[in-house]
């Protein structure tokens, strides 16, 4: 019964997909992602994807688009938190005003989305580096 | 959106250097770099590291794949080579799908009614736009090689039926059959070899004889003089008096120090006459110098005006226009082949006219 009333149902339905979907594909056009057609094309085209339609370009930029604009919206969000949190001394009343993306901030925001971003914090010349002299010497 | 470069030397190095390793696709991480960088400014990010902006170019572009390639991997799955926007939408649900998106369990629903499009149509509505600044070509450029033309292309008939005219030309007979290679010219190694001796001594003689000359007549003035080549005229292969054999050293009386003043001064126009014969000569096309100049020569000893440079006073100062325009006429003409060994000695001698001081080096 439930799937004969979704497939009656189905016909008129596809209408209102057929339309939905057009509508959504034009709406799609009216938009220029920032990431550029040529680029988002050149890497489908190493991956296998095929289709001439440049709206499914777009909406593939779209998509990653706004994948992109929530990591760096979630980093904004660590990058303003760590700024807030910390109670400062005197010397530094008004707070530093520049939002730096860092990379502590970015693997933080990374992460909830699966990726894993790990950072080398420093770089040091030889294993002895910042030792103390006395035992350096042996 | 400026680049901040709170980091340590080294460890912008490192993390170039890593960059470095992505290989050739370098053009379009640069594209990627600039269109993330914008992306967070537009998020409100006033500066950036480095290396956190190279992050996220690989993470866009990571997802830009792995979107492409699930997309094909649907349209595979339903059989089909092109994708369709189904592809794409279930593509997207495949990447997100840890968070979930509403409607993507329903069988018969349409896809469009998917959280995947809401979200997106909610985006495209509320988002501003962010063009990318520039204006980029396709690439990468691909450059096709243009391909060997088709006997019907080329406008010949194919050599036998049973070659269709589609196929490429057949190669020219002269890259593949060997043919013997003749000199053109009809002398021997051994004259030529000789010849070359003969030209490479009579320049160092001239050479040595400038340097005595000017060694012992440095404040007259240089007056080099013609050495007696033409003595010898039985050798002379080709045309020109100044490839001539020397003369053997002791059969002319040579005197090493002429007074150039003096010496002309007393023969104007001896020089004119001397070069009468080579013009009118030359006029004709044929040097021919055997027997005129052995008179003309014989216990004179004409000078020879090198042009050697554009405008030396020793040269034109004491002499009368005319005879330097013959002069110039004959030199000219005389002149028109040299061998490396004459533009050195030109060289050697343009070098002690503008620097007579610097004589001792040479």
């Amino acid at each position: 019964m439930n799937s004969s009333s979704s497939s009656s149902m189905g016909g008129e339905g596809r209408h209102d997909d057929d339309s939905g979907l057009t509508e959504f594909l034009s709406s799609l056009m009216d938009y220029t992602p920032t990431i550029p057609d040529e680029l988002v094309e050149h890497y489908l085209g190493k991956s296998g994807f095929h289709c001439p339609d440049l709206r499914l370009t777009r909406l593939v930029s779209v998509a990653t688009q706004k994948f992109m604009l929530e990591v760096a919206n979630d980093a904004l969000q660590h990058c303003k938190a760590r700024q807030a949190a910390p109670v400062k001394d005197k010397s530094k009343q008004p707070k530093d005003k520049r939002l730096v993306l860092t990379m502590e901030d970015l693997s933080k925001s990374l992460q909830e989305y699966g990726v894993n971003l790990k950072h080398q914090e420093y770089f040091a010349d030889s294993p002895s580096t910042g030792m103390d002299p006395a035992s350096r010497e042996e | 959106m400026s680049d901040g470069r709170k980091k340590s030397g080294r460890g912008q190095q490192i993390s170039s250097k890593k960059s470095r390793l992505s290989g050739g696709d370098d053009f379009g991480h640069a594209i990627a770099k600039i269109a993330v960088a914008q992306l967070c400014e537009s998020a409100g990010f006033h500066y950036s590291r480095r290396s956190a902006i190279d992050a996220l170019v690989e993470v866009a572009v990571r997802s830009i794949c792995d979107l492409g390639k699930s997309a094909n991997f649907y349209a595979n799955l339903a059989g089909r080579t092109d994708c369709n926007v189904f592809d794409v939408i279930q593509g997207i649900q495949d990447l997100d799908s840890w968070r979930g998106f509403s409607g993507a369990s329903g069988v018969h629903r349409c896809l469009v009614n998917t959280g995947v499009v809401r979200e997106i149509t909610q985006f495209v509505s509320t988002e501003e736009e962010i063009p990318f600044v520039q204006p980029i070509p396709r690439f990468p450029v691909s450059r096709m090689p243009k391909p060997a033309p088709s006997f019907a292309q080329a406008g010949g008939e194919p050599p036998g039926e049973h070659i269709p005219d589609w196929l490429p030309r057949l190669p020219d007979p002269h890259t593949y059959v060997h043919t013997p290679v003749w000199n053109k010219r009809d002398t021997d190694a051994k004259a030529n070899m000789v010849e070359l001796a003969k030209r490479r001594r009579k320049a160092e003689r001239s050479f040595l004889s400038l340097q005595q000359r000017f060694a012992c007549n440095s404040t007259a003035g240089f007056r080099p003089t013609k050495d007696g080549q033409v003595g010898n005229g039985n050798q002379v292969v080709n045309d020109n008096p100044f490839l001539a054999s020397p003369l053997p050293y002791g059969e002319k009386e040579v005197c090493e120090i002429a007074s150039p003043l003096k010496a002309y001064a007393g023969k104007s126009l001896s020089v004119l006459e001397t070069f009468v014969p080579v013009i009118k000569a030359a006029k004709v096309g044929s040097l021919d110098f055997n027997t005129n100049e052995r008179k003309l020569l014989h216990g004179i000893r004409p000078t020879v005006h090198f042009k050697v440079g554009t405008v030396k006073k020793s040269v034109a100062a004491s002499l009368p226009s005319d005879t330097l325009i013959a002069d110039k006429d004959s030199w000219f003409l005389k002149y028109n082949e040299k061998d490396d060994k004459k533009k050195r000695a030109e060289f050697i001698f343009r070098t002690v006219i503008d620097k007579p001081h610097e004589l001792a080096q040479l």
